[in-house]
């Protein structure tokens, strides 16, 4: 158990440590995800970025804004992730979060984290995964 | 950090100190023109992410990078960083009064020695210049150039005329006899009277402007070595900062394929142009490009020679910063320690590890877990 659910905003992060690593738990369409906190682009603490909306793939010129509060935006680079799957929403990319199964039970969040996570000097590793 | 005399220096050229209140630094008549409308010239390219990282602000209040001892330890202490190269909140860009222009200069150059200088042997200081006024920019240089901690002239790197002209002479020799590097530093491009930031106008957006800030590097690279800058000022070294990397190869290579078939078009020179820039120019790495595969990088390190030119650079606080635990992490070692610290040393005469320091107590980090963007923009 890493924290209490009523602790998890509606929009924003509450950050928790948990095995010697820093996650952040996000509410998003009424069910909580936790994201390691550390982008795989450049290791920014990309949970302490804006939660926040994006302008949907269009046709040219034409402006589509969508999915409020399903993105998380990089505090870095402004690297745009989907707070419900970790995919980078860069087409071409092929990066997403790093992220761990969260349960809910009697009000509390409950993380399956691996053992001994497999980190390399700079902290990167198992974030930089392509995807399935 | 080691303790030895002798290990490799970790220098960081292009970080951007915030000064938020200028005020103070301003001559009466020209407060009144600041608080109104600061600078009151800009690009006009925006970008929505804003221009300061979100997770940079100091815990005890003000906008990023305003708080030294906060900088300290959420940028220099955490990457093990021994010195950090000050390049101010903005550059100025080509506005319409030059007297304001030069007065902003001036209240920079002596808020960064009062509040920045002072405060720790590892920041170094630039004097910033309004180049455009050449005459006013080098009493500027003459007025700063010499105090303590002051490591370089900066000036923004659009001008009005390619910046190997001769009336941006004087600025070279001002810097040259003290010993001071020339820092070109873009942000300015478009901006005010200056020329489109693009030969053929005006993006319409900022990943756009940004993607091309390169060309105007290229253009001054290419004007400085033409029009025989550095055989007028043996001793004069250029810094090209968050310029782009890539480029040079191809620009080195037209220019000495175009000299070698039209050398008496510049008979001042006397080597080919990339010999003067390995001798004269330093490149800073950020923002350095992403390759889709990281030997490309690499190849592009070894054809500019990068363990001469190329310098560390974060550009903290600002959204486009390189991470030093990141960078670099498949180059040779010795290359890596030259780039990381090892050319900038040299260049701005850092000896050895800052001596170790008594700092007031400070808090080191751990802002408000949720941030919102700023909304202050340079």
């Amino acid at each position: 158990m890493v924290a209490a659910e009523v602790d998890v905003p509606g929009r924003g992060v509450l950050l928790v440590q948990a095995s010697g690593l820093e996650i952040g738990l996000f509410r998003v369409r009424g069910r909580v995800v936790a994201w390691r906190n550390h982008c795989p682009h450049q290791a920014a603490p990309v949970c302490r970025g804006r939660v926040t909306g994006t302008l949907l793939p269009s046709a040219v010129a034409e402006y589509r804004p969508g999915r409020d509060g399903e993105v998380l935006q990089c505090p870095w680079h402004g690297w745009e992730f989907d707070l419900l799957d970790g995919h980078h929403l860069a087409s071409g990319s092929r990066v997403r979060l790093r992220g761990y199964p969260v349960e809910v039970e009697d009000g509390n969040v409950v993380l399956h984290l691996p053992e001994r996570p497999a980190l390399d000097a700079a902290g990167r590793g198992a974030a930089t995964r392509p995807r399935p | 950090m080691d303790a030895g005399p002798g290990r490799p220096l970790t220098v960081d050229a292009d970080v951007h100190q915030s000064l938020p209140d200028l005020t103070p630094h301003l001559p009466r008549h020209w407060r009144e023109r600041w608080a109104q409308t600061g600078l009151g010239v800009g690009t006009g390219y925006h970008n929505p992410r804003g221009v300061l990282r979100q997770d940079t602000l100091p815990p005890d209040g003000g906008p990023p990078a305003s708080d030294p001892l906060f900088l300290l330890s959420d940028h220099l202490d955490r990457y093990a960083i021994d010195y950090a190269v000050l390049t101010g909140p903005f550059v100025l860009p080509l506005g319409h009064d030059p007297d304001y222009l030069d007065a902003v200069a001036r209240a920079v150059n002596d808020a960064t020695a009062a509040g920045w200088l002072g405060v720790s042997r590892r920041f170094r200081g630039s004097v910033l210049v309004n180049a455009d006024d050449p005459e006013a920019a080098v009493a500027e240089i003459e007025r700063c150039g010499d105090r303590e901690s002051v490591v370089q002239v900066l000036m923004a790197t659009t001008t009005r005329e390619p910046c190997g002209r001769r009336r941006y002479h004087p600025i070279y020799r001002a810097a040259a006899e003290r010993g001071l590097p020339v820092a070109l530093h873009p942000g300015a491009e478009g901006a005010g009277g200056a020329a489109p930031p693009t030969p053929v106008g005006y993006p319409s957006r900022y990943l756009e402007w940004h993607s091309l800030l390169p060309l105007t590097a290229m253009a001054q690279l290419a004007s400085l070595l033409c029009e025989g800058v550095f055989e007028a000022f043996p001793d004069l070294r250029v810094v090209l900062v968050e310029g782009g990397v890539s480029w040079l190869p191809s620009l080195l290579w037209r220019l000495d394929k175009n000299y070698k078939a039209l050398r008496d078009t510049t008979p001042w020179l006397r080597r080919l142009p990339s010999e003067y820039v390995a001798e004269h120019v330093r490149l800073t790495s950020q923002p350095i490009e992403e390759p889709p595969h990281p030997q490309q990088l690499e190849q592009v390190l070894a054809m500019v020679d990068a363990g001469r030119t190329l310098m560390f650079s974060s550009d903290y606080p600002h959204w486009d910063n390189d991470n030093p635990e990141v960078l670099f992490r498949r180059v040779d070692p010795a290359v890596r320690a030259r780039i990381m610290g090892g050319t900038a040393a040299e260049l701005y005469g850092l000896d050895g590890p800052p001596p170790p320091e008594q700092l007031p107590p400070h808090r080191s980090g751990g802002a408000a877990d949720v941030l919102q963007p700023t909304g202050y923009h340079e």
